[in-house]
């Protein structure tokens, strides 16, 4: 049972051996503006392609799940703004804040526990307007609508977080072991099941499987994913408000997924790759107000042209080149 | 005395049964879907060992008595006895804990998945550790027990092949190789040989005929020249009832199966 056939390993060992030399390369904004800044939203939308490749569920909760961890290491930061009366040091604030949206994760699964598809889109909506609405008018624990300031993160080799370098070369490093986490656990007993839950979960049941319990640990997995993706977002912007983790931001995110295709986890980076050069690009070109409007004529292009987004329609090319050999339909073992 | 420590000292695991406690047992069982009643008052008993083939035209309530007994769609009325134990009211995973394999009438396999996985899948159905972050690696028993499955059930030369690219019958012999994965006490199989071809078909009956003798077997089937010489018992059910039950070589000069046989049915 090997992860990838021998040349995807190549492909990722090229792209990751490109990507950690980038520093001697790009100027700063390029390094954490746009690059670690897809890597840690992408981490976000990997939680999403996670789910929907591997399980079939589209859950609109992981920006929530996201800004749940968010929030936690906001609340505990020994710098935020305003000072909090629980702070504790970063390093213990971070596993905490990845614990919170781990066990968030679960509990999201376990509401959601029967439903599928468009119900399963309505229910984890709800869940996350519901709690960006109640941080927004909670004062004690989230400073209502201003939300957190300066959580700037942890010191790192002498360094702020928020050093280009620093910032970039944590966010790779995460996100590169989420990757591979991912692409790992699929192929384990329980990644597995969690497949035949999306091929078939009749059958998942009728093998002794506990299709509940297997549900609940997928979400609660896709929580962790979301976690570490929040923390370091919560760094990047220096803090936290109820608008970053709102209806926008949990349909950016979802955007990112889609476009970068949710049949495989790299479609998460690709798809955050792509929105972050247009939010940034586009942003400076157009006036702000017409940003929407752009990112919905992409999104709309990419899936009509191709419904399994960038990647699929890389597929497609690559396909209409040579057939596919037929050896490699996936064996895994 | 006896009785009473068989009867409270059962636990999950397969508790020893004595020969007189039979496999099966459905007591007037019924399900309906909202005003069709698709099984009514069905009453069956199945010993330990026996193979009992289930015959009946279209609709008449076969597939849902198999979803009664797996769970997939418990009985709306009546009990259901698996060795003794009462399974009526356990989800459909806890039955599959308890010994029962079935197949389906159209396969319900991880097309995503190949077909080693499909029956190694299986194979951990069974087993402890359902929830496993570690990658079966080459000495992996659970593996080991998936490859020895693909050879009985004779897939083994496509092990490797996603379900989507597997011919149809090749589907067939892996619904079956993953409902034995689990060493199950009552194997259940619902027309194992729907949709094959002539050249396919000896193919699967050979492997219903090589099957362990002490396996419990209930075979739905609608070709007698299947159904009959792989069975000790064969049951007929008609709009959702049992009409008659019978013995293999006295089954076709039964008036009601000829009237439900050889008058209109295919
Ligand atoms: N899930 C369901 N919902 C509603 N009606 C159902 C359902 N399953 C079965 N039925 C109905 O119950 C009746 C019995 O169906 P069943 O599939 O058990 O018959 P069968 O004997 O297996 O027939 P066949 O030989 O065609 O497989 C049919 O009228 C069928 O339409
Ligand atoms: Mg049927």
């Amino acid at each position: 049972m090997s992860l990838m056939s021998r040349s995807h390993w190549t492909l990722t060992a090229l792209v990751l051996a490109i990507l950690v030399s980038m520093p001697l390369l790009l100027p700063d904004f390029w390094l954490s503006g746009i690059l670690g800044r897809s890597l840690i939203y992408g981490i976000v939308a990997l939680s999403i392609t996670f789910l929907a490749s591997y399980g079939g569920f589209i859950s609109l909760a992981q920006t929530m799940l996201a800004g749940i961890a968010g929030y936690t290491v906001a609340i505990l930061a020994p710098t935020a703004i305003p000072a909090s009366q629980s702070a504790v040091s970063y390093w213990l604030a971070m596993p905490l804040a990845v614990l919170a949206a781990t066990l968030a994760g679960a509990v999201v699964g376990l509401i959601a526990i029967r439903t599928r598809d468009i119900y399963l889109l309505m229910i984890t909506l709800a869940l996350a307007v519901g709690f960006s609405l109640f941080a927004q008018s909670n004062i004690d624990w989230f400073n209502g609508y201003e939300g957190i300031r300066n959580v700037v993160g942890p010191e790192l080799f002498g360094q702020p977080f928020r050093a280009h370098t620093v910032f970039y070369y944590v966010s790779l490093t995460l996100a590169a072991l989420l990757y591979l986490m991912v692409l790992y656990v699929v192929r384990t007993p329980f990644g597995l099941v969690l497949q035949g839950i999306r091929d078939n979960p009749r059958r998942v049941a009728a093998l002794g499987f506990d299709v509940a319990v297997h549900r609940i640990a997928a979400f609660a997995m896709a929580g962790f994913i979301a976690g570490c993706g929040g923390v370091l977002i919560t760094f990047y912007n220096i803090g936290i408000t109820p608008g970053s983790i709102g209806m926008t931001a949990t349909v950016n995110v979802l955007v990112m997924s889609v476009i970068g295709g949710l049949g495989h986890p790299v479609g998460a980076f690709i798809g955050a790759v792509i929105f972050t050069l247009i939010d940034t690009f586009a942003a400076t070109i157009y006036d702000r107000d017409r940003f929407n409007t752009l990112i919905g004529l992409v999104f709309l292009g990419i899936v009509v042209a191709s419904p399994d987004g960038v990647l699929g329609l890389g597929k497609r090319l690559a396909g209409r080149g040579k057939r596919k050999d037929a050896g490699d339909g996936g064996t895994p073992h | 005395m006896l009785d009473t420590t068989t009867r409270k000292g059962r636990t999950e695991a397969a508790a020893p049964t004595d020969a007189a406690t039979p496999a099966l047992v459905t007591e007037n069982v019924a399900r309906s879907f909202g005003a069709l009643k698709a099984v009514s008052n069905v009453s069956i008993t199945i010993a330990p060992g026996e193979r009992r083939a289930i015959l009946g035209p279209n609709g008449a309530g076969k597939t849902t008595l198999f979803n009664t007994i797996c769970g997939d769609h418990p009985p709306t009325a009546g009990r259901i006895l698996l060795f003794g134990e009462d399974i009526t009211h356990l989800q459909p995973h806890r039955r599959a804990r308890l010994g029962i394999g079935r197949t389906y009438q159209s396969s319900l396999l991880f097309t995503g998945l190949s077909v080693l996985e499909n029956l190694y899948l299986a194979v951990r159905g069974a087993m402890p550790g359902r929830l496993s972050l570690w990658k079966a690696g080459h000495g992996d028993p659970a593996l080991a027990k998936a490859r020895r499955l693909a050879e009985q059930v004779r897939v083994d030369t496509i092990a490797g092949a996603r379900i989507d690219s597997i011919s149809h019958g090749q589907r067939r012999q892996v619904e079956v190789g993953m409902a034995l994965a689990s060493d199950p006490r009552l194997l259940m199989l619902d027309e194992p040989a729907a949709g094959l071809s002539a050249a396919e078909r000896p193919e699967l009956v050979k492997l219903i005929r090589d099957l362990p003798r002490e396996l419990t077997l209930i075979l739905i089937e609608h070709d007698m020249d299947v159904a009959l010489p792989n069975s000790d018992k064969v049951t007929v059910m008609k709009d959702g009832e049992v009409v008659v039950e019978s013995t293999p070589d006295r089954i076709a000069d039964d008036p009601l199966v000829q009237a439900i046989y050889l008058g209109g049915e295919h």
